[in-house]
Order: structure tokens, then sequence, then C-alpha cells
């Protein structure tokens, strides 16, 4: 997404990004970046509370108004919860038995020859 | 991680990295990167201002299989060209063909990753002058330069169509 922006931006449109991936969304390099730091999958907001997504899009659409260049990412003042033990799980490869990983591994080719069978590339 | 370090975002590339190394796959994907960055400043008030929406959320398909909410990651769902749908509408879109959070998001509000309702309120209130007829799809998952040569310069085409004086873009 963090491309796409770049090329809209490039022919005159000014754009936004809402995301959860600090670090990946900032390497890329974007004009602008919203970011909430909640669990991957919840950019717009906290799920079921639409004061909370209510208030992530005001702050997109502030940064879209205000910022006067390049590269300016605003961090919602939002907490995903009080607990931030929540970001320890996500990918962790220390957190996994060998029989965890070795499932996963087995998840992940499958699920790359089923989207090689759809596509037809290899 | 420390329990001080807790305090700070997730590093998504180290520990992508990690993840994939401790898997067996050594061959770490490289993740874009530039120097420049483009500025174009919004042209006039938002309160009369078109705003396009852009999502990589993928329409609920009969045919792929589970595609949740909740569902493990499911590649069958997921989609390879721009696809465009009508912000009048109330589209069915799922996200079982990215790598969002399981642990901690069940996918079960859409409003999460697809903000059209917020946005409808934002033009009824005045804050925002419209919504494009159109959103549109972005494919994930593609080579780099897939997105920077095919799929980015469509996305750009249907937004200049559209009209749109900006750009909302909400990844998951």
């Amino acid at each position: 997404m963090s491309l796409v922006a770049r090329h809209i931006e490039a022919h005159g449109i000014p754009t936004v990004i809402m995301g959860c991936a600090k670090d990946v969304v900032e390497h890329a390099g974007v004009p602008r970046f919203l970011f909430s730091d909640f669990p991957l999958g919840n950019s717009a907001g906290k799920p079921f509370d639409v004061e909370s997504q209510r208030q992530t899009l005001e702050l997109a659409l502030r940064l879209l108004e205000s910022a006067t260049e390049p590269r300016t990412t605003v961090q919602s003042p939002q907490r995903w919860s009080d607990d931030p033990s929540w970001k320890l799980d996500y990918s962790n490869a220390a957190r996994l038995s060998p029989e965890e990983i070795a499932a996963r591994r087995r998840a992940f080719d499958a699920a790359k020859a089923e989207a090689r069978a759809k596509t037809g590339r290899s | 991680m420390s329990e001080v370090d807790l305090d700070a975002p997730i590093p998504y590339m180290q520990r992508t990295r990690e993840y994939y190394l401790a898997l067996g796959y050594d061959n770490p994907y490289r993740w874009a990167h530039h120097e420049d960055v483009p500025f174009t400043k919004l042209g006039k008030p938002l309160a009369e201002a078109r705003l396009a929406l852009i999502t990589t959320a993928a329409p609920y398909q009969p045919d792929a299989g589970d595609q949740g909410p909740g569902a493990p990651y499911n590649g069958k769902a997921k989609f390879f060209e721009v696809y465009s749908g009508s912000t009048a509408d109330d589209p069915d879109l799922r996200i079982s063909h990215l790598g969002y959070d399981r642990d901690h998001t069940s996918a079960e509000d859409p409003n999460t990753w697809f903000p059209l309702a917020r946005l409808r309120e934002a033009v009824a209130a005045g804050r925002i002058g419209a919504l494009t007829p159109r959103f549109h799809g972005a494919p994930t998952n593609r080579s780099q330069r897939t997105t920077r040569e095919i799929d980015a310069p469509e996305l750009l085409k249907r937004c200049l169509e559209d009209e749109a004086d900006a750009v909302l873009l909400v990844p998951t």
C-alpha cells in the first residue's frame, strides 16, 4: 500500500495511510501516516468501538489537512489494552515449540502451493 | 523483547525475518525502501473535497473456503487484479487472505479495516465534501515491481476517473 500511496501522491493527489505496522510503512517512506499501535487488522480503529473508529478517522483527516511535508507520521493516542503483552505474540519464533514451527512451515508451504495453483505462476 | 520494550511498536521487519528463518526459509523478504518521498498539498478545504478509499480487503467469494471471521490464513481468497465497488453499497469484504494478528483480532467487525461507515458519517456531518462513487481494492503479496508497474498505475487511473481530491489508504 505504501508504494500505491507514493505513486498516487507523485501524480498530484494527496494521500494518507492508516496502519498498524509503523516500521514497515516508514521504511517504505510515505507522505502521511496515521499510526495506531494496535494488532494488525485494526488500522481503522478498535472492533465494535464506534468512538475509537471515529477518532481514528478524524486523526487521519486532520493529517491530510495539516501536513506540510512528506514522512509526516502521527501516532494515535489510543491504547489497545492496559496490558501490552499482546505485542509478544505476533510471528514470534521465540515463543513457538519445534512442533508448532514444523506445523506452521507445512501450513505456509500448502498456502503457497494453493496461491500458485490459482495464478498459474511458479 | 523485554517488558520495557513493550511500550515501543512491534518491530515487524525484524520479527518477520526471524520468524521465517526459524521456519527454515533463509531468503529474507526485502521490504521496500525509499529515500525520496513525494508530497502534494491538499488543494481545497476537506469539506469541499472528494475522498477516495483504497483497501487491501477482498470481496467474499463463496467458493473460496473459510474467510472468517476468525479464519486461518486462506490463500485461496486472494485477488490478483485491482477491483472497484460502489461506496453507496455495503460490500462484504474479508481479510482472511492477509497476515493480520490472529491471536488478538477476531476480524468480526469490518469497520476496523474498512472505514466506509465512518466515512459516510463524516460526509453527513460536512467534514468531508463527498466520497468518490467507487472504492478500490489493491492486491497484496505481489512483487514490488508488479505493484509499482501494474497495480499502482491502475489505482491512480481509477482515482483520476473519479476526480478524487484526496485518497485514504487502509492496509491491514
